[in-house]
């Protein structure tokens, strides 16, 4: 989810970001991915449109304000595990 | 139309919330298309690659699941111990009391040992209502209650010393439950008994003159019984004098029971009419002496379970 949110910073459709997350070692189910896109945005966390100009139709989503604040207390609480884990092995290892 | 990605939609967007259907369906063509592109472009036949590709979304109907935000169990952690317990419970005495009360109407009908297989089945039909009702009435729970509204659990709900509490509150409620039941099927079986006249008319099981006097002392020991059982679950723990209390509402219930039963006071003697085994004298006695006997061992094994409860807790 804080992998979908970070990519997302720049509009995407469903196939191209699971590519995209697989490449930077996230590798992430379609079918996990695709319905999770759908709740990301009906909470307010993406925002989407159509694109009809290729061969075939794409929904775009991007990560929207709302998205970004909850993105920051993501990274926030996730560097914090880091940072505690971090000393926790060098605590075991002293 | 009718490829295997179309087939696949159709199974996908079948439990999805209607509105969203079409948009759905767009967008999952269009990344089924891409998956597929991507793998062709790689040398992969197509058909192939479309199996492929719809093996790796997996199973239509968890994908729609997925779509929905829709739980995957009928009971979650939530609720299911509270469940499991209360399943436990009921399926515990009710099946096997609801049988033997078929079997011996039976009996009383004259069907002898046929009456065995009545009691069984009926135990069994039962037990699967009890099952089902029970289920559907979690699961329903499950869903629709909305857990925004449960209070935050506090320290302050923690029981008084949990570790001593011996009496516990479902163990209360079924006894509760049980004897209003049986005090509500006192006048209830005085105007809905399963037994009619050839008229049509309602014949208690019990005899109406006992409501002269016995009836009603019954019903007052039972309520006072109901009380008891509250009073014993606020105490939380058998002590000596619950357990004399207990012996004396049980002995006054039994022996006015057995008393009864054995002076052939309990029974219509209007049942006679239309059962015809119970018209004969000596059958009477028997089953007089069946209920006596049943009620005397209920009452003694009860009163020795009580006491050594009330040993154990006290030491």
């Amino acid at each position: 989810m804080v992998a979908s949110l970070v990519a997302l910073r720049r509009p995407n459709y469903g196939y191209a970001l699971l590519q995209r997350l697989t490449d930077h070692g996230f590798p992430v189910d379609a079918n996990t991915l695709y319905p999770l896109l759908r709740r990301l945005e009906d909470q307010g966390l993406l925002t989407s449109e159509w694109n009809t100009e290729e061969s075939r139709p794409r929904k775009f989503y991007r990560t929207s304000d709302e998205g970004e604040s909850m993105l920051s207390r993501l990274l926030d609480d996730l560097a914090a595990v880091q940072t505690s884990i971090t000393g926790l092995i060098q605590g075991v290892d002293r | 139309m009718n490829t295997l990605t179309d087939r696949y939609l159709a199974a996908t967007l079948r439990s999805v919330p209607a509105p969203r259907r079409d948009e759905i369906a767009t967008e999952l063509r269009a990344s089924i298309g891409d998956m597929v592109e991507d793998r062709t472009s790689g040398g992969a036949d197509p058909a192939a690659a479309e199996r492929e590709v719809l093996t790796e979304l997996g199973n239509p109907d968890r994908l729609a699941a997925r779509y929905a935000d829709r739980r995957l169990q009928l009971i979650g952690p939530t609720y299911y111990l509270v469940w499991w317990r209360l399943l436990k419970l009921l399926l515990s005495f009710i099946p096997a009391l609801v049988g033997t009360v078929v079997a011996i109407v039976d009996v009383a009908d004259g069907k002898g040992f046929g009456a065995i297989g009545t009691g069984i089945a009926t135990a069994l039909q039962v037990a699967v209502q009890i099952a089902f009702w029970l289920t559907l009435t979690f699961a329903l729970i499950d869903r629709f209650q909305p857990t925004a509204d449960l209070p935050d659990w506090t320290v302050d709900q923690l029981p008084d010393v949990p570790a001593h509490r011996d009496i516990s509150l479902v163990e209360t409620v079924a006894s509760v439950v049980m004897l209003l039941v049986t005090i509500g099927y006192l006048p209830f079986q005085h105007y809905r008994s399963w037994v009619r006249a050839t008229d049509g008319d309602n014949i208690p099981i019990l005899d109406p003159a006992l409501w002269s006097f016995w009836l009603p002392a019954l019903i007052v020991v039972l309520l006072a019984s109901v009380a008891f059982e509250i009073v014993k679950y606020r105490i939380g723990r058998w002590t000596w004098a619950l357990f004399g209390t207990k012996a004396l509402l049980n002995l006054a219930f039994t022996v006015s029971v057995v008393w009864l039963a054995l002076s052939d006071r309990l029974l219509n003697p209007a049942l006679g009419e239309r059962l015809s085994w119970l018209a004969d004298a000596d059958n009477r006695n028997v089953l007089g002496t069946a209920v006596a006997v049943g009620a005397a061992v209920i009452v003694v094994w009860d009163l020795i379970d009580t006491a050594l409860k009330a040993r154990r807790q006290t030491v």
